[in-house]
């Protein structure tokens, strides 16, 4: 699992490239904190070289989108390949999170 | 009182009243004597309350003698009573008459005292030992008739112990049949999954026939689906089998047996044959061929035998037929047998391969070879067509097992992304598969084990032409992952909660997903179908 951060306009973005899975999860759990701690609250998870996310996965996000709310932020993701969509789709978080088709989009949301 | 009325009770009838008094005075008082002086009287006395016998005169007024035994012999209340002729009518003609209408003797006036005496001695005694006889049949019949049912009820119950459906599969077709000499019968057949790609076949025959062989066949089935469950070894399911018979079987009985597990997609067959009948492959190209090797005696017989196996192969299109001897040892009026090689001549003539059409043909071979003589043995076929296309299903399975650590996880992953990428299984399918190997593998290594120690799981993956089936099993605590409400302890029953979501996702992407405890192991199967 490779994790990069970016900041563009104030937005963190966090690209992904592999998996998130019960193995990984805590990694990317500690990415999201460290973020956090250091009072960077808006968030963007880049998805585009994620392959899968399993629950152990949607955990993380779901810890993390409910801190950076209460800091005042939010967790956006995007670029979601057909499985994560799906695995999105059926577990109901592209209700809870904000999901965009691209980078720029979420940017510009 | 309790000595007249074990008297015997004699009706006689005369219209003369000397005639009454002699009869009265020959019999008295070794006999009760009830008198009558006319037919009417008479017919009514028997009728109230029907005499041992009864003498009867026949020159009378108004009724004669000959009317009076015609009426007590169409009335049912009276018509057994045995019935003497007194009589001074001496012509043969008048006996002859006498004998028709059911008269047990007739005797000439003037009485001859100790002829009368034995005549009425014999004719009660006689009439006592009909009588005893009567009863005797009738609690005969009556036992039988119970008999009878609860033997219907066991065929009900053996029938019911057979596969009653066919199982709808592209890989094979399957048909079998039983007909029982007896209402209940000492063969056997089954056939069902081991698992999605492994069908047990098998075919048996108890050393004797009726109610004991029947109870002993139920045991050899009970003992086949328990032992061949979780193992497709046939040598070491038959193997198992006899030990389980063979211990504590004071009646001796044992078993002969087919047994066969095919791959349904290689098209290999493992078969242990336990003293039966050697069965036949019908190829697809028309050729016959015997399966003559034996692995081991008959079942049941020995404990501690080892059996071993052997192993063929099925080709799209071939027939593998199984039969019990009353088959090839039914028997026509000359005492001839039926013989194998009958068998094979119809197999030969089969047009196609249906399993259905192949017993259907044989049945009809044997009951016109039989020609009406009577079913000396249970009469069993089994039928199995194989169907898959073993060219373009090649092979397309691996088993794969792990240690109950987290990080073994991703080797199993790494082993299935390299089985896809090699059986051109989708990408989006695969990943797939990935995510439901982290929530499933994740749950078992987290919470099925109540110690510390090192445990294997077992994963298989076969790819079934375009149908993924995966199999998970693990030896941990009995958990259906796919029960929504957990009875666990409260601290895991948060964290299974939390769990719930990942098992929903597992739900939701796979086409089929299933949970069975075997033994001591939970199995999970899941499918997936590739082209949608």
């Amino acid at each position: 699992m490779e994790i990069t951060t970016t900041e563009n306009n104030g937005i963190q973005v966090v690209a992904f490239n592999g998996k998130i899975d019960t193995n990984t999860a805590p990694e990317v759990e500690q990415a999201f904190v460290n973020l956090l701690d250091a009072g960077q609250a808006h968030l963007l998870a880049n998805f585009e070289n994620l392959s899968f996310i399993s629950s152990a996965g949607l955990r993380v996000l779901l810890a993390t989108a409910k801190k950076a709310k209460l800091q005042s932020g939010g967790l956006k993701v995007c670029c979601l390949n057909e499985t994560v969509q799906e695995v999105f789709d059926i577990s109901g978080f592209a209700t809870i999170l904000q999901v965009f088709a691209t980078q720029e989009e979420a940017l510009n949301a | 009182m309790a000595d007249q009325k074990d008297k015997p009770v004699i009706l006689a009838v005369d219209d003369t009243p000397e005639n009454l008094d002699v009869v009265k005075g020959l019999l008295v008082p070794e006999y009760t004597v009830k008198a009558a002086p006319n037919g009417k009287i008479a017919l009514k006395i028997a009728e109230a309350q029907a005499p041992d016998l009864i003498l009867l005169d026949i020159m009378m007024p108004d009724m004669d003698g000959y009317e009076v035994c015609r009426r007590l012999k169409s009335n049912p209340q009276t018509a057994d009573i045995p019935v003497i002729f007194l009589t001074a009518k001496g012509e043969t003609s008048d006996e002859a008459e006498g004998f028709d209408l059911g008269a047990a003797d007739y005797i000439l006036k003037p009485v001859n005292p100790p002829i009368l005496r034995a005549r009425v001695k014999t004719h009660l005694a006689l009439k006592q030992n009909m009588d005893a006889l009567q009863q005797t049949t009738a609690a005969l019949a009556r036992a039988k008739e119970r008999m009878e049912k609860e033997l219907n009820v066991g065929r009900r119950i053996q029938l019911s112990m057979l596969p009653s459906s066919q199982p709808d599969d592209d890989a094979f077709t399957v048909a079998a049949t039983m007909r029982a000499a007896r209402q209940v019968g000492g063969d056997l057949y089954d056939y069902f999954f081991i698992n999605p790609s492994k069908f047990c076949i098998c075919i048996g025959d108890v050393s004797d026939k009726g109610v004991g062989a029947s109870l002993f066949m139920a045991v050899t089935k009970t003992l086949l689906r328990a032992h061949a469950s979780n193992d497709t070894s046939t040598a070491s399911i038959v193997t198992r089998i006899n030990d389980d018979l063979a211990v504590d079987n004071e009646t001796c009985m044992f078993v002969t047996m087919f047994l066969a597990i095919c791959d349904l997609h290689t098209g290999n067959v493992r078969y242990t044959n336990a003293g039966h009948n050697p069965p036949f492959i019908k190829r697809a190209d028309g050729e016959v061929e015997s399966i003559t090797g034996i692995h081991g005696p008959v079942a049941g017989a020995m404990e501690g035998l080892a059996y071993k196996q052997s192993e063929l192969q099925l080709k799209q299109g071939d027939l593998l037929f199984l039969y019990t001897d009353g088959v090839s040892e039914a028997m026509n009026a000359k005492d001839e047998l039926f013989k194998e090689k009958q068998i094979a001549d119809k197999l030969f003539k089969l047009p196609g391969n249906d399993p259905a059409q192949s017993i259907e043909m044989v049945l009809g071979a044997v009951d016109e070879f039989a020609a009406g003589c009577e079913q000396s043995d249970d009469i069993t076929m089994l039928g199995f067509r194989f169907e898959a296309d073993t060219q373009a299903a090649a092979q397309h399975s691996i088993e794969l097992t792990l240690i109950n650590q987290l990080s073994e996880i991703d080797r199993i992953n790494d082993s299935f992304n390299e089985f896809a990428e090699n059986s051109a299984v989708p990408l989006g399918v695969s990943l797939k598969i990935n995510m439901v190997f982290d929530e499933l593998l994740n749950n078992i290594i987290s919470y099925a084990y109540e110690d510390q120690d090192a445990h294997t799981i077992l994963v298989r993956i076969d790819l079934i032409s375009t149908r993924l089936v995966i199999i998970i099993e693990d030896d941990g605590v009995p958990f259906n992952p796919f029960m929504r409400e957990d009875p666990d302890t409260e601290a895991s029953l948060e964290e299974r909660s939390i769990g719930g979501l990942g098992i929903h996702l597992v739900k939701k992407v796979m086409d089929e997903v299933s949970y069975k405890r075997h033994f001591d192991r939970n199995r999970v199967t899941l499918t997936k179908q590739l082209d949608d």
